[in-house]
Parts: C-alpha cells; structure tokens; sequence
C-alpha cells in the first residue's frame, strides 16, 4: 500500500491564524513524509508548547504534546527507548531558544536521531505578542514597551558552537527550497536542526514574509558543508539570511553509543542477561 | 533476640563507612541478620566526623538498636560524640596513639586501649587503621566465625587496587585479629556470646534494593541526574540496564531526566527518575503531564534533610506534602514510602504495578537513611512476584474507532504505543476530550478531572492494607510511615513492657490513604499520635481532618524529630511517654500539643 498526503492528516484544522508561517512547514513535513513512505504508525511528532507545537494535532501519526520547553528531552527518551519510532520534534523559537535552551545544547551533544524543526517568528504569539529571545530590538511589546534591554540569539550560531550535527535554515516563504532541506534533514543520521523563518502575521508586524524575502540568500552550491568555520562566516555576514543546510557531520548517533554499552555490558550474549544473575552480586 | 551492636567512628576520609560495610557484608555472608547506618558529613575527605553502626541478630531487626555493645573510635573528638551510646558493660575500644583521654568520667563501660595507629604502621599501612580495627572486632567474638568472610569481603572491596593494596589490607585485618585474641586481657563476656545463623541471604542498600526492583518489575528505561542521596540508583543501573537490554541516560537536569522518562514510556517501554529534594521540585511540573496525559511513571525522591540545598547527606521526611500536593492543578498520582531496605524492594515492584495499571505517576518517597544503609533481604522468590502491564489498545465494538482516554467505569482508558498499528493518538498536557481533542469545555473538564480521579479510587482496591502492630483493643494508637516505622515498631515493644498499651498502624502507600484503614484504626481508641521525621507533622496534616471526621473527640498528638538523623526506638518511646503522663494529667483540658520541648 502506497501513503498519499492525506494519510498523514488528521481532521482536525489547524488552529493557527489564517497567513501563518506554520501552513507551509505543515504542507512541507507531511509531503516529505509522504515522499519517504514512512508508516504513520510507525512514526511520532514531538511538541512543546506554543502556537507551532499545536502541530501534533494536524497530523495523524503519533504525537505528543508536551510541556513547554521540554519537547527535546521528551523525544530523546522515546527515540532513546524505541528507536524502531521515526521521531520528529518541533517547536517555536520561546520553546527552543528560551525556556528550553539548556535542552538544545545536550541534545546536541547526545546526537539522537531526531529531527528538529524550530518556527521562528521572533514573538511568542499564543500568549498573545510578547519579545522572544530572537526578536530584533524594533519590536516594542506589552512587556517591553520602551525598549528591548536584551540582545538576541543567533539560533544557527547556537547550533553551530553545540556541534549539531546537521544545521539548516530554511523559509515559509520558500515551500520548494523548505522539503528539500527538510528532506536532507530527515535523511540525515543524527541530530538534525532546522530553523525555519516563520512569520506571525498578528504579533510581529517587524518580521513578515516580504521583509525576510529583502534579506534571504541561498547558500551558494560550492560551500562545503563539512566546514565549520564556513559555516560561521555564513552567520556573521551581516544584512543576510542564508537559507540552506549549512553544516553536516557525520558521527555515531546516540542509539549506536547505547547499543555498544549493551554489548560492552554483556559481550557475546546479544540477548541479554536474565535478571537473576543480577541479584547473585547481593548474595 | 541475641545481638550485636558495633560502632565504628572516625574522622571522614579514615574509611569508616567503608569497614563498616565490609563487616556488614560479611556478617550477612556468614549467614547472621544485619541492619546498618552511617553518618557522614557532606565533603569526601577531612573534616567532619563519620560513623558507621550495625546491629547483627539471629532473627530480622527493625532498627540497628538502642545502645551500642562495642564502640570503636579512631580520635578522641568522635569517641566523645559517641560515648553516651555505650551501654552499661559496654566495650570502648579506642587507638591508644591517638587518644590520650582515658575517659575516666565515664565508668560502668570497659575500655580497651589499643595501639592501632602503630599496628597499622607497622604492620601495614597507616591508611589500613580502619581494617586494624575491624580485625580487633572480629577476634572479640571468634567463635562467631567471621574471620574468612571478612578477608573475602576485603579482598573483593579493594579488588580493583593493586595487589600491594589487597595484601596490606589483610595483613592489616590479621594484625588486629590477632591482637585481639592474643593480646588483649579480656574483661567483657563477649567471646561466650552464641548466635545462631539463619541460613543464606541478601545483603543491600536500600537504593540498590529500588534500582534492582526496577529491573524485576520490567523497567527498561532509566533516566536521571546525580545527587545526593540518590545516585546510587543511578550508577548501579548504569552498569546493570545494558545488561538487560535495558537503557541508562544521564541528562542535563532533573526536568529533562523526567520529561525522557515520560516520552520512553510514552514509547510503552516501563520507565524511571529518581532523585532528591532539589530534583524533585524541578521535576514537578512534568508529574502534572504524567497525570493528564495518562502516562505511567515511576519517580523515587530518596528524600534528604531541609529546603533549598539543605543537608544532601541528611536524612528526613518532610518531601510528603510535595509528593501529594508538589504539583498545579489536581493530578492524581499514588505515592508510596517504603519502611525498610527490603521492603524498598517490594514497595518499587508495587509502584511500577499501580503506575502501568493505573496510567499515572507513582511517587516511591525513600530517605537517605534507607537508601544508604545497607541491610539484610529474605532471598527473592522471583516466580511470586506479580508483575502488571498496561491495558493494550483496542476498538470500540460498535464503532470501530480507537478512543484513548475512553471514560470507563473503572477510569482505566486502553493505551497504545507508538508502533501499534491503529492505536495512532496525541498525548497532551491540555485538557482533551476521550478522543484527545484539546477542549476547555466545562463538561468535557468536569468528567476528565473525575475519569482520572476514578482511577485512584480503583487504585485503593489494590492497596496492601495498612498493617497494625499492637493489641487491638489499645486505646493508644501510634500512625507512622516510611522510615520512622521501624523505631515506633520498637517503641510499641518497649511501651509493653511498660506497661503501656500502644498499637500502630503503619501504611505503605500513604496517598492515597482508604478510609477503611482509618475507620478500624481510629475505632476504639482515644488518643493517636502521630510519628514522622519532619517539623510541619505532614502525616498528621494530612490525616487530620479525616481522623476528627471519624471520632470527633480523638486527641491528635505530633511525635516529631527533624535534626536530620533518623528516629531511634527510645526517642519514639520517650516522646509517647511523656505525651501520655501529661494527657493523665490534664486529662480534661488536653489539646494538641504545641510545647516545643516535646520536639527532639
């Protein structure tokens, strides 16, 4: 049986406002999934909480909606118990870059085969247009209504100093450039991250489709990916978005460190100890 | 009952705790009953003193005892912490190099002055006083034939150093054994002393007892962060899970231990945090997600003394308000103490039962006096134990459909996991309909709230009861959990032979708490005191309302000690006695006890 694009669709309506950025990473992930056939059974989306980790719910696989900020720790111990499960996580940069930041460092570290999709649209928006922790200092809101007294993070550069083993920007603006990063990103063995550009249309009037088109660049197709330093430079160019996958390593994901622990814990008995010779040690 | 009660003390880094596990695990080899505690202070090495207490006996002890037999101190500031201990005729041996004091204040105690210092030197190694020592207490009692256990026990110890370090160890050991028993003019009766053996058992600490019960139980997935007094059931499945197929993750903090614990089971795979105080209260936000979501969970508090930091090497009970209330909102969730290292064991099989029956998460409240001590367990009869697994998904027979939070008589919804073909679903903290649609709605929150509710009721039928301890028709009655147990146990057989009739009752899943248990215990009595290491009487707290609803005339009282050591039997005791001499007093006037002096 081949999946079509509805077979990843659940019927519920997406609740985000009409215009919103979120649509096309929706339209972009469930296309990729239809085009890697995974088995929606087979495969589970992890939230937090925020207006893109509604996401779960628009999509007829596993899902779990979780606690904000903790969306990472919650996919790393599924992946970590069931690594037969697909696992996709997702969230907004509040969910990603603030609250659950620490998350994202040891995520890193750790390089679990999970694929991390963050949508920023620079605001927190479900709690109705407050400063993120990627919002420019020209978004004056409710919380901020002089200035903003804090400087932002550069989320790829977070990605790259971590060493995420995979590191991509992409679009809303942008569906076609958007799968294929996603794709790559999903093809990838390791921890995979994507950022994604994602405009508010209702609580961020500074950052919208049109103005993140002034600044969107493709990466040039002779950049070596493999290359850290190149990566940065990409990052500290000022004026400009560089969209694309920017870095990309290759290294033992988690699942391999845990499965050479299991055999380095009981060599030459892959199936395991019986739980009576580990109570002989008390005897 | 015949027994033994040894002191060792020293200044910390002299390796204490060390011999006195050693002795404690050759004395259970050797076939003998033995119960243990150490006293430690916070840093690893030079300041501060140590000791280490254990109580062998011919048949199962519920504490390590009232006085000590046999003291042994390495420097004069720990024998004088330690000195009041002594019983009358009890033996000090003390180094004799290091400790000029001849103690002469205290008589009625026997004191062998020991050069221990220089027969480790001189024999050994000056790092091997503490082997000296447990050598000499060996030779006090030989005809208990513990010397080859023990040189086994120290040989498999330092295994891991070099041979020069095993070798010094035992010529160390030898040394005071045969200072003991050739040297030393004896003037105690200890080397008469008989005990019979009780045949072959477990020896552990009562986090092992919990991280082995974890592994029994199926657990398959374990996450977590270090800390005191915890860690231990940390590493031990760190080297054991793999080897059950099994995974150890170590995480960032506690709320990302928890929240990987929560998505493993998520996955259907039986999972586990355990942790401290400080952990625990990050953990708390993501118990309420394992209470909505409906998602099994296991989580150990091995509670410590004090709020913030407080004393991570300390011992207390004053998490319980946090296991029952630490979260926003109404989660249901069960919460478990367990009395003892064995029973550490059988309470943490219990709580992955409720947790994967139930679909909530089971709150196992230890305390660093269990969870550091090690003592004897009856041998494990792994056919007995009953394991329970989560209700697997399935459809509605009219419809079709897959409805995973499905209102059932009992509360109980069936689950699937991912990989479960059809059973697909979104797990969410909002509040959702039977079909995990979030919603809001007044009803749809009215019936979720009492679905999940509905189960702790279910739950209760579960329970083990309550067990009591003491004469039926005792008018005093005695409520203790968790660690506190063993000494009011005690003290309710020293009360006997006061003359007092005391009985107790002693739950082992302490929230919920039936009625039923209540309403046998209350009936009858006129008094109840309740016993627990915390300030605030949290038990009591707890209990209160429901107890006055019973019998409007019972008279409550708090029996309280909060300094971070475990209740002793006599203090238990003492404080009953003196709550009972002032009620025959003021008979008519009594109310709940506020003096301050009345607290330890």
């Amino acid at each position: 049986m081949e999946y079509t694009l509805k077979d990843y669709k659940s019927s519920t309506k997406p609740s985000w406002c009409p215009g919103c950025g979120d649509f096309a990473v929706l339209a972009a992930l469930l296309t990729t999934m239809t085009d890697l056939q995974l088995d929606p059974d087979d495969t589970a989306i992890v939230s937090g909480i925020g207006c893109s980790s509604r996401f779960p719910f628009f999509t007829s696989t596993y899902g779990f909606h979780s606690i904000h900020g903790r969306a990472l720790p919650v996919a790393i111990g599924l992946s970590a118990a069931r690594p037969d499960i697909n696992v996709i996580t997702l969230g907004g940069d509040g969910d990603g870059f603030s609250i659950g930041g620490n998350h994202f460092i040891h995520a890193s570290r750790k390089n679990p085969d999970i694929t991390y999709i963050v949508m920023d649209n620079e605001i927190y928006a479900l709690t109705k247009g407050q400063n993120s922790p990627t919002s420019h200092d020209n978004v004056i809101t409710k919380v901020n209504p002089y200035q903003a007294v804090e400087e932002r993070v550069n989320p790829i550069m977070m990605a790259l100093s971590f060493e995420t083993s995979f590191v991509a920007r992409g679009f809303s603006g942008d569906i076609a450039q958007l799968k294929s990063i996603i794709r790559q990103a999903m093809d990838h063995k390791g921890f995979s991250f994507v950022h994604v550009l994602s405009p508010c249309v209702q609580y961020n009037d500074k950052i919208t489709f049109d103005s993140i088109k002034e600044h969107i660049k493709p990466i040039a197709d002779d950049h070596d990916v493999t290359d850290r330093m190149a990566g940065m430079k990409l990052v500290f160019e000022p004026g400009y978005y560089y969209t694309g996958v920017i870095y990309k390593q290759e290294r033992p994901t988690l699942q391999e460190k845990l499965d050479e622990v299991q055999s380095k814990a009981h060599p030459g008995h892959p199936e395991g100890q019986q739980v009576e010779e580990l109570i002989q040690q008390f005897m | 009952m015949k027994n033994l009660v040894i002191r060792i003390c020293g200044t910390a880094g002299e390796g204490v705790i060390s011999s006195g596990d050693i002795f404690a695990l050759a004395v259970a080899r050797s076939e003998y009953y033995v119960t243990t505690f150490r006293s430690f202070p916070s840093e690893i090495r030079g300041h501060g003193q140590c000791s280490f207490q254990l109580r062998m006996s011919e048949e199962k002890a519920y504490t390590t005892g009232l006085m000590t037999d046999v003291l042994i101190g390495l420097n004069e500031e720990a024998i004088l912490s330690n000195i009041k201990l002594l019983g009358s005729g009890g033996i000090l041996i003390l180094d004799s190099d290091e400790v000029k004091n001849k103690f002469e204040e205290f008589s009625g105690i026997i004191k062998y002055r020991i050069p221990i210092t220089t027969i480790a030197t001189e024999k050994a190694s000056i790092r091997a006083k503490n082997m000296v020592a447990i050598g000499i207490m060996a030779g006090l009692v030989p005809q208990l034939e513990l010397k080859e256990q023990l040189k086994k026990d120290i040989k498999k110890r330092y295994a891991k150093k070099s041979q020069e370090i095993i070798d010094s160890n035992i010529k160390a050991f030898e040394e005071g054994y045969k200072y003991a028993t050739e040297n030393l003019k004896r003037e105690d009766n200890l080397a008469s002393m008989t005990m019979e053996k009780s045949g072959p058992k477990l020896i552990m600490s009562g986090n092992e007892a919990i991280a082995l019960a974890a592994i029994v139980a199926g657990c398959r997935f374990y996450a977590g962060y270090p800390i005191t007094p915890a860690t231990e059931i940390m590493e031990w499945l760190a080297l054991e899970m793999p080897k059950v197929n099994g995974t150890m993750l170590q995480c960032e903090d506690e709320i990302a231990a928890v929240t990987a614990a929560i998505g493993a089971s998520y996955g259907g795979v039986k999972s586990m945090t355990a942790t401290s105080g400080p952990g625990f209260s990050l953990m708390s936000e993501a118990l309420g997600l394992a209470s909505m979501a409906e998602i099994p969970l296991v989580v150990v508090d091995v509670q410590r003394g004090g709020p913030s930091t407080g004393l991570p090497t300390k011992t207390e009970q004053s998490d319980l308000n946090m296991a029952v209330y630490g979260t926003h909102g109404e989660a249901p969730k069960i919460v478990i103490a367990p009395m003892n290292v064995e029973d550490c064991f059988y309470q943490t099989i219990n709580a992955f039962n409720f947790a994967e029956k139930y679909q909530l998460p089971v709150i196992l409240l230890s305390d660093a006096a269990i969870g550091q001590r090690k003592e004897c367990v009856d041998k494990i009869d792994l056919s007995k134990i009953k394991i329970e697994n989560r209700l697997k998904h399935t459809r509605e027979t009219d419809t079709g459909l897959y409805v995973r939070y499905k209102n059932t008589l009992n509360g109980i919804s069936p689950i699937s996991n991912p990989g479960d073909k059809g059973g697909a679903y979104t797990a969410t903290g909002l509040e959702h309909t039977e079909i995990c649609q979030p919603c809001s709605t007044p009803e749809v929150h009215k019936m979720m709230t009492e679905k999940r509710f509905k189960k702790l009721e279910t739950a209760t039928q579960d329970f083990i009861p309550a067990k009591t301890y003491g004469p039926d028709d005792a008018k005093i009655g005695i409520i203790t959990w968790g660690g506190t147990t063993g000494a009011v146990l005690e003290a309710v057989d020293m009360a006997r032979e006061q003359g007092y009739k005391i009985q107790a009752l002693y739950p082992r899943t302490i929230y919920p708490v039936p009625n039923q248990w209540l309403n046998s215990f209350v009936e009858g009595k006129e008094m109840i005191l309740v016993a627990e290491a915390n300030y605030t009487a949290q038990l009591l707290h707890n209990l209160v309302y429901r107890l006055n609803k019973i019998n409007k005339d019972i008279k409550l009282f708090e029996v309280l000690k909060y300094n971070g050591e475990p209740f002793s039997a006599r203090e238990v005791f003492d404080k009953v006695d003196k709550v009972i001499r002032q009620q025959m007093l003021k008979y008519t006037t009594f109310e709940l006890e506020k003096d301050e002096s009345y607290k330890f």
